[in-house]
């Protein structure tokens, strides 16, 4: 019986090392994975720059230095219209945090969104329901005013340019979006590198 | 997807920018800027008048800030400050090292990959296995 039970305990003990060794290899793919997606978004990122900084040169070059320098900048308070919302995760092995983008979303659009997104959920209930024929006005037009509002903002803050602006300086302006949504993704990937890597790091001192 | 807008929480929060002129403008169209009651920017224009102190004070102020998530630094500024950039540890906010127009972005130099390139190190291994 003694036998038996010695017997037990050390094929619990093997299968408990094994399941630490795959789980120090999961850790060990998911680091790995996000090193390659960093870097992955960091070639993209450049290449969104690089087209940014392009559009920028064209309009300098259409509109004029004078027209597009840093002593134009609106230094009068204002809010930023583009933010960002920081969500952190707990659990018992890691703290990872989250970052979300908040483009143009300043506190009219704050409040077209809200009466959207419940329009929009009750769309989808009476879709279900009844013919898909059937038009809801009310909804296509609160979206049409949140696509205003938000035009109105790029309107905005390309007006500090002047009121014609050149048709490069609004491509220039969706390439740095687009560029503050890849650098948002790579703020994640790095918060998951450093998060894996504290395990990795966990993970060879208990094996040693 | 370009129109679509996403509400911020009570934990908004903003991305402050150290680079050249191009750069801040462009992140500027993007509606990133913010100024507040006291006329401070959440940026810093670097041009070759700008002092290694001066980005060091606004490297450490943008970190301390509270309503900072993300940081925007351009990696040939991160060089400059390279010590204080390397020595920074903490998950918010996030320092993100960007390329400029005349340096491109070189991995080799980037503060996160720094911290984490022992592990594929042949003597860190060796010397774990002793």
């Amino acid at each position: 019986m003694g036998q038996e039970e010695e017997k037990g305990c050390s094929e619990n003990g093997v299968e408990s090392k094994e399941e630490e060794q795959d789980e120090q290899e999961n850790n060990v793919l998911r680091f790995l994975d996000s090193l390659d997606s960093y870097l992955v978004l960091m070639d993209s990122l450049s290449s969104t720059l690089r087209q940014g900084w392009m559009e920028l040169a064209s309009a300098r070059h259409s509109m004029g230095a004078s027209r597009l320098n840093s002593a134009l900048f609106d230094l009068k308070h204002h809010n930023a219209a583009t933010s960002l919302e920081v969500n952190h995760h707990d659990d018992t092995t890691m703290q990872q945090t989250y970052f979300n983008l908040c483009k143009w979303a300043s506190p009219d659009t704050q409040n077209l969104c809200s009466k959207e997104t419940k329009l929009e959920e009750g769309e989808l209930l009476q879709r279900k329901a009844s013919s898909p024929q059937i038009r809801h006005r009310g909804a296509s037009r609160s979206s049409v005013t949140v696509d205003d509002q938000v035009q109105k903002e790029r309107s905005k803050s390309l007006s500090v340019f002047g009121a014609l602006v050149s048709p490069k300086l609004r491509g220039a302006q969706l390439s740095f979006e687009t560029a503050l949504e890849t650098l948002v993704e790579i703020a994640n990937i790095r918060s998951s590198i450093l998060c894996t890597h504290d395990q990795v790091q966990e993970g060879m001192k208990t094996m040693t | 997807m370009a129109n679509r807008v996403q509400i911020p929480g009570r934990n908004s929060a903003l991305i402050a920018m150290i680079a050249d002129e191009d750069t801040i403008t462009g992140f500027l169209l993007a509606g990133v800027g913010n100024v507040d009651l006291r006329r401070k920017t959440n940026y810093l224009i670097v041009d070759s008048k700008t002092t290694v102190k001066q980005i060091e004070d606004t490297f450490k102020e943008f970190t301390a800030r509270e309503d900072i998530a993300i940081v925007l630094i351009s990696q040939y500024v991160a060089n400059m400050i390279r010590l204080l950039v390397d020595s920074y540890n903490k998950p918010v906010p996030a320092i993100l090292e960007i390329p400029s127009k005349d340096h491109p972005y070189d991995p080799t130099h980037d503060s996160v990959l720094s911290r984490v390139k022992y592990l594929f190190s042949a003597e860190s291994v060796a010397s774990e296995r002793r």
